[in-house]
This record gives structure tokens, sequence and C-alpha cells, in this order.
């Protein structure tokens, strides 16, 4: 050894960096989305699933007896003298806006939850 | 194990491990670069077991093909630290480049066949 240059070169190797821990694929993070471990978030998903089941099975949505109901509002008639504000309508109604503020609410806790194609975000409120 | 790139099915394992797409022949030219190539893979290949020899083919001052040139051979005591040293190295960069790291024939590497 004729030169001086000092013991500790750099080696030409790189650190040995530890190997990439496996990350699942974007698609499969979806998935992983629905197995939500925030039991709050795991709540809202059965509340949804449930009114989205109600809703697509076609039974009656209001059966509470005649007594527990509250008073119903004035009714409103379309143009050829249908009642539109059904009973049964207004429970539709009534589920339908539940559901849509549980997804704003799952999407406040989780911006990666992928709504469903008729969701429409709450107009925003002066 | 199978981490590195598509490892051959059926490979066996060997006390010899090759490395390569790392030097150039312009870097193995230079006989500062050579040695202090030579000396960092003593020092990491020794991490992995006892190695027993490490070969550098080096290109023909007078141009004509040799073979292996680019490659670089360890040889360790035991297959199973050629083993760790494959995990480990292969993947790893060496001066910016990748490095591919696949066992070697031990019949053809002590018969100086470094072509294969």
């Amino acid at each position: 050894q004729n030169n001086e240059e000092p013991k500790k070169r750099k080696s030409r190797w790189a650190d040995d960096e530890p190997k990439p821990v496996f990350q699942l694929p974007d698609f499969m993070k979806d998935l992983a989305g629905g197995m939500d471990t925030d039991p709050e978030i795991q709540a809202l998903n059965a509340r949804l699933l449930e009114i989205s089941r109600m809703l697509q099975s076609g039974m009656q949505l209001d059966n509470r007896p005649e007594g527990e109901r509250s008073p119903s509002p004035e009714p409103v008639y379309d143009n050829i003298g249908i009642r539109i504000n059904t009973r049964e309508y207004r429970a539709r109604e009534r589920l339908n806006r539940e559901r849509q503020e549980i997804i704003s609410q799952i999407i406040k806790r989780n911006p990666n939850f992928k709504p469903p194609a008729d969701y429409r975000p709450p107009k925003l409120q002066k | 194990p199978g981490i590195g790139i598509g490892p051959i099915i059926g490979e066996t394992p060997t006390k010899v491990l090759c490395l390569t797409e790392m030097i150039t022949s312009d870097e193995l030219m230079d006989d500062g670069e050579y040695e202090e190539i030579l000396e960092d893979m003593r020092e990491e290949g020794g991490k992995f077991g006892a190695l027993t020899n490490v070969i550098i083919p080096r290109p023909s001052k007078s141009g004509e093909q040799v073979a292996g040139v680019g490659k670089v051979f360890l040889e360790y005591s035991d297959s199973s630290s050629c083993a760790s040293a494959k995990d480990a190295l292969g993947g790893r960069k060496f001066a910016g480049n990748t490095v591919t790291a696949v066992y070697y024939a031990e019949d053809k590497f002590y018969n100086g066949d470094y072509g294969a």
C-alpha cells in the first residue's frame, strides 16, 4: 500500500436497505377498506348495509302501528291527483336521507371510501 | 428467497455466487478501480460467511474477448453462506447498478470457465 488514502473508503455497495415491506396493491386496499377496524366506521357500515337492504327489499318501510305514528303532513298531490307524500314515500325519503348522511360521515372518517354511484354529496350550507 | 430477479426454477445452490450487471469493463481496466472493487467485494461478501475466493475477470489489454468480464465470482466455504449472500446482495445497488446474483456451477468455476 503506497498511497496514503484514508483507510475507510466509501464502499461502492449501497447501504443494505431493508427489503421493501410488502404493500397491498391499491385495489386490495379498497377491499381492505371494507374491513375497517374503527368501531365507529364498522357501525356506520353496518347501518348503511341495513338501510340499503331495506330500500331494495320492497318491504313495508313504516310499519309502526297507527297510534305510534306522528301526525302526517299536509298531503301533496301530483298533477293527476295522486298523493305524492304517502307514508311509504316519506319513510323511504327518511331512509335515503339517513343513508346519504351515513355515507358523508364515513367519507369524513375515511377519505378513501368509495361512495356508491348514487351518492350525492350534501350541498354546502351557507 | 425468491425476492430477487426471477430465480430459475430448480436452481441448485452452489458455493459460488456470480454477481452480474454491476461493473463495466472500463472500470476493470483501471488498476485503482479494480483494486477498490475487489476490496468492496471481499468486505461485503465476507459478511455472509467465509469467503474462500473472489474472482473478477478483467478485460485483456490487447483487447481480445475475455470470458466473464463484468461478472464477479464469490466462492464460499459452504453453500448456506453463499445462499445468504445471494439473498442479501441480489437486488442491492453497487455503484448505482442493481446487482443480479445467481448461483454458479462449481465445476465450471474450478475449471476457470467464467463464461457460462
